[in-house]
């Protein structure tokens, strides 16, 4: 199982890469897996306030529905259009092409509360 | 009669296997207090016991020569039909979940789809809905879901039992629901339902023909809606596509109607289907099943049940809606009903229906104690016309001769006061349109 | 293969015509005349025919093969149903005869509304909803409905995790909150954790008995008494209720509010995935809350009554799925309440039957006893990254319609086992062979023909991912 050591994690298997006030979100290589094929993703509007812990996007599958939640306060500033036209990214590149958003981060000491490489290891 | 196959000895066999003496120790888990005295209801019927006991009910039906519509309608039924959906494979198969054991019931409803997809000129249809009114409350909800707004906005016109149903589901709800008032002419009128809709309006729906018969100018109040961001909706008749302008064509979002008149007997308003159809971009907001197309390991094309992760059995309480079942056996009806016309044929069918309203409507307005309520107005199958005799006395004397008479549209509002709804379909014969027009004349 | 209708349609003369004979001039505006293609195939009566015959075909179906479906009750058709439905005088009635005319339909309609009363042991039903899932949802809005007229303002509903997903998703459709309630490993609930959800916002509880594991649910005298204390109602999932027709009605559990599906217990036709019929039951106390029109005798003549100011409306047009409440009424009469009784006597021991023969060879997380379904966990046997699903596909290559599996989701792995009452010893039998035999021998010994089964049906295993990820919704 992938899990670099740069990034950030949380207990619902979100990724979280820090780019100077703003964060970039994905699911773990551990979570593509456990979802499958993915064939569908929800993501939200650009520009709407989110909360931390709150659902932001909708992974799914054949068989399930994955609600994916913002690990920050913040806004969403960005989200990737391409796996909305080709879902199958989040299972091929979940790192890198297969990100879902990014949120300008509103309160930087949440990201305190996010896991580190070796903590999400050991919770998966 | 109870339909149960073992005999004393397979029982016995299985009591034993099970190690009990008596098939009642099985409930001895239900506390004792609550166990049901025998049921109140007679004992059982043999098949022909039965066949005689329902031919007697059946006899206190009446089977009219019918006049009347207003949401259900008395339609040709190719004998086709009957003999596909009398096909047990299709009627007790269940729900197509396996679809390697379904590709007849799947490549059925694909193609269902498809048809109504081309009749419609729009993008996307579901495997369908529950009836007409149910699907025109999923439409509003679709449109709730998908714009985020809290208002809808409903043709006075649209049949009462659907906006009742769409009131119904939305009850509990906190959304606005508006009503465009009717026109003088019948319609719904631009500049009317202008000063309704404002930019919290989700959808607008329209019925078209709309309950009183009358085609509504799509093109127009297409462009309103879409003026404010907000969805059109249209119900319509399939059967009057034929001849009249297509959702596609006036850009509408979603589709939605009754589709009874595609091969369903009338059924006392029940079996029908609803169907729903999309423009591309809403498909996964869409409510309800929906079959696409693959192919097998070996590459060959084959049917699937699809975006299923908007269902109620993924999603359970964040599904698009609580909806499982369809009318599956009346779209493979519509199916069989619409493969056999040809676009000509089609056509024609769409055009007997007005050629024969019209020609009753002439004759009726031109009646002594009858007029036409919206004049030059133009219509499908349906048209309101305004009596100065008495309304009761004339369906009592058409139901004595077997003639299922105008709907009484008393109850539509107060300038309906002394209103009938005539509907004429191809079933009716130039006789029998003749013989109604005499017995109006001598009421 | 068989072609699509399009790729059948020809310059052929096409099926069906109808003539006009009236002759009038009926010229519509361009502006409302439509002006795009058609797209209708054009095919001979004959090709259409075979076209739609050699569908069929590609059906497996009750009237082929069993169909062992956990939760849906496939049990047989009888075949007086669809002959009685068929009568004229039922077929081509319109909902908006004058009552006079229509007496047939609405005697029927009437009638049992009566006998399901009697059977399930409420006060009123309402036969209008079109499914289950719809009844589920009428239901709600009458427990709404209700609590607003006695002022309260309720909120939530307790649902069990081992519920059908039209519960919740007709919770939210009604627009109430979800309170979950986690089931112990049979199913069941616990008193102790359903106290602590027993909050005063709950309007009602939603509970399935016997439950999806097919378990009675043994505490349902202190349930009943813990949910009324709270001045909350029960509602009950009527999708189980082959297993205790004659035996115990849900109106004497204390069951407030249910629905039916008479396209399971009442042997209507599932017609491929509907149409259904899904009527509520209440208790008297609610009767005034049901949809309209109301079905009503007066002077031995049956009425339609529109003017009830507290019903919630109505759920669809006119009253309801006619053809399939005049089904399951010739059922009712066909059993009357020995019948009925026997149904659920001989469905319970079919099921226990099967579940005997199991027991000892594949997991059933719910014990050895069980109604009318039960509930196979062979994870810990299957191995080599064999899968129920696989189980299932290669039940299909046997000649079995596949059991339900994956349901309820609170056991890994399930198969959800459902024999109803009219399939014979024999029939459970041979099943029983076959199934002891995919999971016990071939799994182990050639996995790979459990991997990629079917291979007996018309086509084999299907790419559901790349049908959802590039969907083709109709004709290319």
């Amino acid at each position: 199982m992938n899990i670099p050591q740069d990034l950030l994690y949380t207990k619902t298997h979100e990724w979280v890469k820090v780019e100077e006030n703003k964060v970039k979100i994905g699911i773990t290589d551990f979570a593509q897996h456990e979802i499958t094929d993915v064939v569908h993703v929800e993501l939200p509007e650009v520009g709407r306030g989110i909360k931390k812990e709150q659902p932001a996007a909708v992974v799914e599958s054949v068989k399930s529905a994955f609600d994916i939640y913002a690990p920050v306060s913040g806004k969403i500033v960005e989200v990737n259009d391409k796996v909305l036209g080709s879902p199958e990214l989040v299972n091929s590149s979940p790192y890198e092409n297969g990100y879902l958003f990014v949120i300008e981060v509103s309160d930087e000491k949440e990201l305190n509360d996010l896991l580190k490489a070796d903590d999400y290891k050991n919770l998966i | 009669m109870d339909y149960t196959s073992q005999n004393q000895n397979d029982k016995k066999q299985m009591l034993e296997t099970i190690g009990i003496n008596d098939t009642y120790e099985l409930f001895n888990v239900i506390p004792s207090h609550l166990r049901a005295k025998d049921l109140n209801i007679s004992c059982g019927k043999t098949e022909q016991e039965l066949l005689n006991y329902f031919s007697k009910i059946a006899s206190k039906n009446k089977k009219l020569v019918s006049f009347r519509g207003a949401g259900i309608y008395d339609h040709f039924s190719p004998s086709l039909i009957s003999e596909i959906i009398g096909r047990s494979e299709f009627w007790t198969a269940y729900t197509p979940y396996q679809a390697e054991a379904s590709q007849g019931t799947l490549q059925a409803i694909f193609e269902y789809q498809s048809l109504i997809c081309t009749l419609t000129g729009l993008d996307i249809s579901n495997a369908s809905l529950y009836d007409g009114a149910t699907a025109v409350a999923e439409a509003a909800l679709l449109a709730l879901r998908v714009s985020g707004k809290n208002k809808i906005l409903i043709s006075s016109a649209l049949h009462p039992d659907y906006i009742q149903t769409v009131k119904t589901y939305l009850e509990n709800s906190k959304t606005k629901i508006e009503l465009i008032p009717l026109s003088e002419k019948g319609n719904i009128e631009k500049n009317i339902a202008e000063t309704f809709i404002d930019e919290d309006t989700a959808t607008v729906i329209i019925q078209s023909p709309n309950y009183f018969g009358i085609v509504e100018d799509m093109d127009v109040l297409s462009s309103l809606a879409k003026s404010k961001n907000s969805l059109f909706a249209d119900v319509v008749n399939p059967l009057s596509l034929g001849i009249f302008k297509a959702p596609g064509e006036y850009n509408a979002d979603i589709a939605v109607g009754e589709g009874q008149v595609l091969g369903s007997p009338m059924s006392a308003g029940g079996t029908t289907f609803g169907f729903m159809v999309v423009r591309k971009g809403l498909e996964w907001k869409m409510p309800g099943r929906i079959v696409g197309q693959t192919i097998d390991k070996d590459g060959k094309r084959g049917f699937v049940l699809t975006l299923q992760s908007r269902e109620q059995h993924i999603r359970r309480e964040k599904a698009t809606s609580n909806i499982c079942t369809n009318a599956s056996l009346n779209a493979l009806a519509a199916c069989v009903f619409l493969s056999g016309w040809g676009n000509e044929g089609f056509y024609n069918l769409s055009q007997i229906n007005i050629s024969k309203a019209r020609y009753a409507f002439e004759k009726i307005k031109s009646l002594d104690g009858f007029k036409a309520k919206f004049d030059k107005r133009i219509f499908f199958n349906e048209f309101v016309i305004e009596t100065s005799k008495d309304i009761k006395k004339i369906n009592k004397i058409l139901l004595k001769n077997n003639i299922l008479g105008p709907l009484d549209l008393s109850t539509a509002g107060d300038s309906f006061g002394k209103c009938l709804l005539f509907c004429v379909t191809e079933q009716r014969t130039e006789t029998e349109i003749d013989n109604l027009v005499e017995f109006l004349a001598k009421a | 293969m068989e072609k699509l209708l399009n790729e059948l349609s020809s310059q052929c003369k096409p099926a069906y015509s109808v003539k006009c004979d009236v002759e009038i001039n009926a010229e519509i505006p361009e502006n409302l005349k439509r002006k795009s293609n058609l797209g209708l195939p054009n095919v001979a009566e004959n090709d259409l025919l075979r076209h739609f015959t050699n569908l069929s075909r590609r059906n497996y179906a009750l009237s082929t093969v069993f169909y062992p479906l956990g939760s849906c009750t496939m049990k047989y058709n009888p075949l007086i149903n669809e002959r009685i439905a068929k009568i004229d005088a039922f077929n081509d009635i319109h909902p908006y005869q004058p009552v006079e005319s229509m007496q047939g339909v609405l005697e029927i309609v009437y009638e049992l509304e009566k006998d399901l009363c009697e059977i399930v042991g409420m006060d009123s039903f309402s036969l209008q909803q079109a499914a289950g899932a719809h009844g589920e949802f009428a239901g709600l809005l009458v427990i709404a409905k209700y609590f607003k007229s006695i002022k309260q303002k309720r909120t939530k509903i307790i649902v069990p995790d081992s519920a059908h997903g039209t519960n919740p998703a007709s919770i939210t459709f009604a627009g109430f909150e979800i309170v979950p309630l986690k089931s112990e490993a049979d199913g069941s609930i616990s008193l102790e954790k359903l106290k602590e959800v027993l909050i005063p916002e709950v309007a009602a509880m939603m509970l399935t008995v016997p439950n999806t594991l097919g378990v009675f649910e043994k505490n349902i005298t202190e349930i009943s008494k813990l949910v009324h204390d709270n001045g909350s109602l029960l509602y009950y999932d009527g999708a189980n209720l082959n297993a205790v027709m004659g035996i115990v009605r849900p109106g004497d559990m204390g069951f407030d509010v249910m629905h039916i599906n008479l396209h399971k217990t009442f042997s209507t036709p599932h017609g491929g995935g509907g149409p259904g019929s899904g009527p509520i039951g209440v208790k008297s106390f609610l009767g005034s809350f049901l949809p309209v029109p109301r079905i009503e005798k007066r002077k031995n003549k049956y009425v339609l009554n529109y003017r009830k100011s507290k019903s919630i409306g109505k759920m669809k047009a006119f009253f309801g799925n006619f053809s399939v409440i005049l089904k399951a009424y010739v059922y009712v009469k066909a059993l009357g309440g020995k019948g009925l009784k026997n149904v659920s006597k001989q469905a319970v021991l079919n099921a226990n039957y099967m579940l005997a023969k199991f027991k000892d060879k594949i997991n059933v997380p719910a014990g050895s006893r069980c109604m009318h379904e039960f509930v196979l966990s062979p994870k810990a046997i299957l191995e080599n990254d064999v899968r129920t699903l696989d189980v299932a596909k290669r039940l299909l290559d046997y000649g079995y319609y596949a059991p339900t599996v994956y349901f309820p989701l609170i056991v890994d792995e399930a198969i959800m086992i459902e024999p109803t009452e009219t399939e014979s010893k024999d029939t459970l039998d041979k099943f029983i062979d076959v199934v002891n035999k995919i999971i016990l021998e071939e799994a182990i010994e050639d996995p790979q023909k459990l991997k990629n089964a079917p291979v007996n049906t018309p086509v084999t295993r299907l790419n559901e991912v790349e049908a959802a990820r590039k969907p083709i919704l109709k004709w290319q």
